[in-house]
């Protein structure tokens, strides 16, 4: 029992915000282009180049905010690069996508190493973190003022692009047309609308959350660079794309189960349990929701049919 | 008379391979239906496409109302007047009629955010004002191809359209929605003072509707006529570039056993609803029986069905009279069947292979081409690709050669000819002869008569009439899933049999229901 | 058949594409070094000097490719059929563990036995943790580029868990730190160059690349993985056995890895340790996509990334240049690969279309 309340308890929550927070801006990333008809499995390059240009950055200008500036603009970059090979030559986007995390993983240990002269993890008192934000109407409620109060700027931010990511998609015109350039690129095309350059906004768009994700993995969640720090969350970051059917509201919750999946990981370390052990929980997490997926979508097409069936022969009757 | 209001010039477009367009020149006259025909492959769609900047010319000018285009992009046309309806529509299926009407140029709120009431009450006063009845909040992907059609028009028509490309419009259409499309274009043309050029391989329709006529044969212009001055007999022979004879192929023998029977198939779609509902029919060897339906309505489910590639929901078959229920794709095969499928690119070839490799396929692990059924006997190999490549005429290419980058139609040899070399006592052909050149159908509907004489049972569905009237020894006809009629070949005419590809049943129809 | 599977090795224009790339590939890599402060140089000097300068240094060049080419060959027999396979460093983990307990359990038993079991285990345990994925696939449809990464996660945590200091499977011996107990010596590969990496896998390794290539260009269960693999709709279609040959395409992937990984340990590192591979497979599924899964192809590129890899390790202990260079290397050869259609056809596009002008206008005056 009283392991259980080591578990259980406020610090669970607030650690699933915290771990959720860069999948669901990867995954928000992820869902732009999966809904503009890319599948992008080059996430998690991207996630460790914002991360590692993040903390380069704050450590040289002494300034988070420049940090963050950087990786979004790195990540724009790499939005473009992953949609000129994949979009504009048409290369595979499988092959692209891996070659970009390799590329990604290659380059980040290698500037770490050739600029910094570290091996392994990059950590310095003068890599200035993002700020925390701190509520004080919020400091006489119970659970919501610990749970909401004093976390990472990104935590804010990121509810705040999970609503604007459904906007931009569902309410705005140009939403449309990237889901049109998805779905049936030459209605988009012969509507007088490249659908190119709706995948390439994407492609950028999510480049820059992508961007994000790393900032906050590196300056908000840590405050250091790690090589291979991004640790499969593009791929995670996939996975939810895919469980939540590209719709921002469903994405969110699935990367938030991920985050509560995580940070239990972490809780039940604290309890003894092996933290080699407890770190597959997520990814084991990740294949049984995708089954789940499956599954139940499958049972769903069943029992349509055999209703319909029971429909055609009352019919008959 | 009346100004021109397109003009080509010179018109010439080189694609890798093949020159699609050679220096063809005309005009096209305000107010008037002017109708392109030829045979596939003869350029019509790409000059249609030049037009409304979907591709660039190689060399010549066009000019729309006296101007001329200089930079080739659907938004340059669009803003000329240009509106396409193209014969694959361009709709987002997901999206509501009214988001796919207003497609770029939505009606806007707050400057970044779409107004979409009031891009419904745009489309329903528009819809109104031209006859053309369509709910502007339905789901594009959930009604029908008629309505699907007008939705395209509308979109042109949104966009403030005054000329309009109908490229193939008839292809997916019932005989009465061909005939409403008609009054429609005979009412915007009266009314709206549009013009109208329609794509078309359809003689008569080019004889119903057209004020003038365009032929093209091989990329080139064969010549502009009034319509009243030719008939469809004078334009076939500008199509072809000889006099066309319509042979009669001829049948002989009379049917056998019943070696395929179907006992009240229910088959769901992709989407979990019920495709087929209750289908029973059973067919003779040395027999054709043909389905006319209009695409979407359980044919393709059935065929799948059949074939084992989609599983069966309720109800029984057979193949020469052992059950069939419940076989996998393979072992259907085993029991003496082979099936020409509808879409060949997806489902009838692995375009990367070659075409011996494609040829092989379903012989590999017989002894006379792998020892032991597993080593690969190269020659043996080769040389039977060989002989088919001979005996089907497939012309301009080598055994080596990738089936990807063949014609449609010589893509579609390798499949009959795959299929028809397993010997099967029953064959089931889809769409055969779609997408193919004159000269392969004609050998195509050879090739299926000449098994139907050796005493094939042959199911075969298209969704060219002519071609079901032409092959077919008995018709069934198909609505929502059921069989609403059949009847012997040559005791019904097309306009007669479309009423029931419409939903009318005939009494003596066998399997299914009434509502 | 053969002569077209085979033909790219004689077309000259995806040839040409290949030593373009890694010329550019290297270009920069040389300009990336530049920038951050080194001789190129000096550095790709380094390089050459660590894969050739001595016996011992080229035959690590041959064991590391061995690995390269078998991982390779590892990607190709599964991506010919249509799966990608990116777990094999999940399966390389299982596969080197159970071999070596395996070992470490038979301690004392005639190598003639011990090792044959070494090998089925081996075998076995790769096989299975690819045919989770396989099975996933093929029968629910769940995306198995996503399963297999996750469970290379898996693997790598559960092993070092295993093997770490008190894992129930982490040796006793003094002075090493998470690792399990040796693979007695009786029972490792011998060493065909003293010193040096390159042991008698050498002649496992061919066997199973033979194998392969056989299987993948000459036997009618190739041709039918091919074509299943180039569209599976078809091979449903065609009545082939389309699910069988899936999930066994991709056992057979995963029990290559797990051989891999037992030859790693087998081969020259005697004992499981959490740093049994660092990333092999991913450099391997790399070479295989780069040579469009061609058997041979993999075989002769191997090499070339092994003496990459081999002289990056080389440079970095010489000139100081960080040995991750190789990767940024391979990437940008794969990048360009990857592209090379996209970059031809806009090649050839423009040209033909220009020339097609040209003559149009000649002819027109």
């Amino acid at each position: 029992m009283e392991h259980l309340m080591d578990v259980f308890n406020i610090g669970l929550l607030q650690n699933t915000l915290r771990t959720a927070t860069p999948v669901i801006l990867a995954a928000m990333g992820g869902l732009l282009t999966e809904q503009a008809g890319i599948m992008n499995i080059g996430m998690d390059g991207m996630i460790l180049m914002g991360a590692f240009v993040a903390v380069a950055f704050s450590f040289t200008l002494s300034s988070a905010g420049m940090g963050v500036l950087m990786a979004v603009l790195v990540g724009i970059v790499i939005g473009l690069f992953f949609a000129l090979f994949v979009v504009k030559l048409k290369s595979d986007e499988f092959i692209i996508g891996m070659a970009l995390n390799t590329f990604a993983a290659g380059l980040t240990v290698y500037l770490l190493r050739s600029i910094f002269g570290v091996k392994g993890t990059f950590s310095n008192s003068d890599i200035v973190a993002l700020p925390t934000i701190h509520m004080d109407f919020l400091d006489n409620i119970p659970v919501l003022g610990p749970l909401l109060n004093d976390n990472s700027l990104f935590v804010y931010l990121t509810w705040l692009l999970v609503f604007l990511t459904w906007v931009f998609l569902y309410r705005t015109p140009y939403g449309f047309w990237l889901r049109a350039a998805g779905e049936h690129p030459e209605s988009l095309e012969t509507a007088g609308v490249s659908p190119q350059k709706m995948k390439f906004t994407a492609s950028i768009l999510c480049g820059i959350f992508c961007g994000f994700a790393g900032a906050h993995l590196s300056l908000g969640y840590l405050t250091m660079f790690t090589e291979g720090m991004s640790s499969s969350r593009g791929f995670i970051a996939f996975a939810c794309v895919i469980f939540g059917m590209a719709n921002p509201p469903k994405v969110f919750v699935a990367a938030l189960l991920f985050g509560f999946l995580d940070a239990l990981g972490l809780r039940l370390q604290s309890v003894g349990v092996p933290s080699d052990l407890t770190s597959t929980i997520p990814y084991i997490a990740t294949i049984l929701m995708l089954i789940y997926v499956v599954v139940s979508s499958d049972k769903r097409k069943k029992k349509r049919a055999s209703k319909q069936i029971k429909i055609s022969e009352n019919a008959l009757e | 008379m009346q100004d021109s209001i397109v003009k080509f010039e010179n018109i010439s477009m080189q694609f890798p391979g093949v020159l699609a367009n050679d220096k063809v020149s005309f005009e096209i006259k305000k107010g008037e239906v002017f109708a392109l025909v030829g045979e596939n492959g003869a350029g019509k769609s790409t000059l249609m496409n030049i037009l409304y900047g979907l591709n660039t010319p190689t060399d010549g000018n066009v000019y729309i109302k006296g101007e001329k285009i200089e930079k080739f992009k659907p938004i340059e046309a669009i803003k000329k007047g240009v509106g396409m309806v193209h014969q694959h529509f361009m709709l987002v299926p997901s999206f509501t009629v009214a988001q796919n009407i207003v497609m770029s140029k939505e009606p806007r709120k707050m400057k970044f955010f779409c107004d979409l009431k009031k891009a419904e009450r745009e489309v329903k006063s528009l819809s109104e004002d031209y006859g053309l009845t369509v709910d502007p909040k339905a789901t594009v992907g959930e009604i029908s191809v008629g309505l699907q059609q007008r939705v395209e028009i509308l979109k042109t028509l949104y966009r403030g359209a005054d000329i309009l490309i109908l490229d193939e419009p008839t292809a997916v259409l019932t005989p009465q929605e061909t005939n409403e499309l008609f009054g429609v274009i005979r009412k915007i043309v009266k009314e709206k003072e549009m013009t109208i050029i329609i794509i078309t391989h359809k003689l008569y329709e080019v004889m119903a509707i057209s004020d003038r006529v365009g032929v093209m044969r091989q990329g080139r212009l064969v010549g502009v006529e009034e319509t009243k001055n030719v008939n469809e007999r004078t334009l076939a022979s500008m199509m072809v570039g000889r006099e066309v004879l319509f042979d009669e192929i001829e049948k002989t023998g009379q049917p056998g056993d019943v070696l395929i029977e179907t006992n009240n198939l229910h088959v769901a779609d992709n989407r979990g609803l019920m495709a087929v509902k209750g289908v029973s029919l059973s067919i003779r060897a040395g027999e054709i029986l043909g389905i006319a339906a209009i695409e979407g309505n359980g044919q393709s489910e059935l065929l799948e069905a059949i074939t084992g590639m989609r599983s069966i929901v309720k109800g029984s078959f057979s193949i020469q009279g052992k059950e069939a229920m419940g076989k996998d794709p393979g072992q259907i095969r085993d029991m003496g069947l082979a099936h020409i499928p509808e879409d060949r690119i997806a489902t009838g070839v692995a375009m990367p292979s070659t075409i011996t490799e494609n040829l092989i396929i379903g012989k590999e692990r017989n002894r006379e081409f792998a020892a032991k059924g597993i080593h690969l006997k190269n020659s043996s190999i080769v040389r039977y690709a060989q002989d088919l490549f001979e005996k089907f005429d497939l012309r301009g290419a080598g055994v080596e050669t990738t089936v990807g980058s063949l014609s449609g139609g010589n893509m579609q040899k390798v499949v009959v000819a795959r299929e028809f070399s397993l010997e099967t006592p029953v064959l089931i052909i889809a769409q055969p002869t779609r997408g193919v050149d004159v000269g392969a159908i004609e050998f195509i509907h050879k090739q299926i008569i000449e098994k139907r004489n050796a005493g094939c049972a042959i199911l075969l569905v298209s969704a060219d009439l002519d071609e079901v009237f032409r092959l077919s020894d008995r018709i069934i006809t198909m609505y929502e899933g059921k069989i609403t009629g059949e009847f012997k070949s040559g005791e019904i005419d097309k306009s007669r049999i479309s009423y029931y590809m419409t939903g009318a049943r005939n009494e003596s129809a066998g399997g299914g229901s009434d509502e | 058949m053969n002569k077209i599977t085979e033909s790219f090795l004689k077309n000259r224009s995806y040839l040409l594409s290949l030593v373009l790339s890694i010329l550019v590939a290297l270009i920069i890599g040389g300009i990336l070094m530049a920038v951050t402060g080194y001789n190129p140089f000096a550095a790709y000097g380094a390089m050459i000097k660590g894969v050739f300068g001595s016996l011992r240094v080229f035959g690590n060049t041959l064991a590391k490719m061995l690995t390269l080419c078998l991982t390779g060959l590892a990607m190709a027999i599964c991506a010919k059929a249509g799966l990608f396979n990116v777990g094999g460093e999940g399966q390389l983990y299982f596969g080197g563990l159970a071999a070596t307990m395996t070992g470490v359990c038979l301690q004392g038993a005639p190598p003639i036995i011990a090792v044959p079991l070494a090998f089925v285990s081996a075998a076995v345990v790769g096989g299975f943790y690819a045919w989770i994925p396989a099975v996933l696939k093929v029968k629910l449809r769940v995306s198995e580029v996503i399963t297999t990464i996750m469970l290379n996660s898996v693997a790598i945590y559960v092993c070092t868990y295993l093997v770490n200091s008190n894992g129930p499977l982490a040796t006793s011996d003094k002075g090493v730190l998470g690792g399990s107990d040796a693979v007695p010596e009786e029972f490792r590969f011998l060493h065909l160059i003293s010193t040096s990496n390159l042991s008698t896998a050498l002649i496992y390794s061919a066997v199973i690349a033979f194998l392969c290539w056989y299987l993948m260009q000459k036997t009618s269960i190739g041709l039918e993985m091919k074509v299943t693999g180039e569209n599976e709709r078809f091979s449903f279609f065609s009545g082939l056995p389309k699910d069988k040959l899936m999930i066994w395409s991709m056992v057979a992937s995963g029990v290559i890895c797990g051989l891999v990984g037992m030859f790693e340990v087998y081969g020259y590192q005697n004992r499981f340790q959490g740093t049994i591979s660092n990333e092999f497979y991913y450099d391997g599924m790399l070479v295989a996509m780069i040579m469009n899964y061609n058997p041979i192809g993999i075989i002769i590129m191997s090499f070339f990334f092994a003496a990459i890899d081999i002289g990056a390790g080389a440079m970095e202990f010489s000139t100081g240049v960080a040995g991750e260079i190789s990767d940024i290397i391979f990437a940008i050869i794969i990048f360009l690969m990857a592209a090379q259609n996209g970059i031809l056809q806009a090649i050839t596009k423009r040209t033909t279309q220009r020339k097609a002008r040209e003559q149009m206008r000649k002819e027109g005056n």
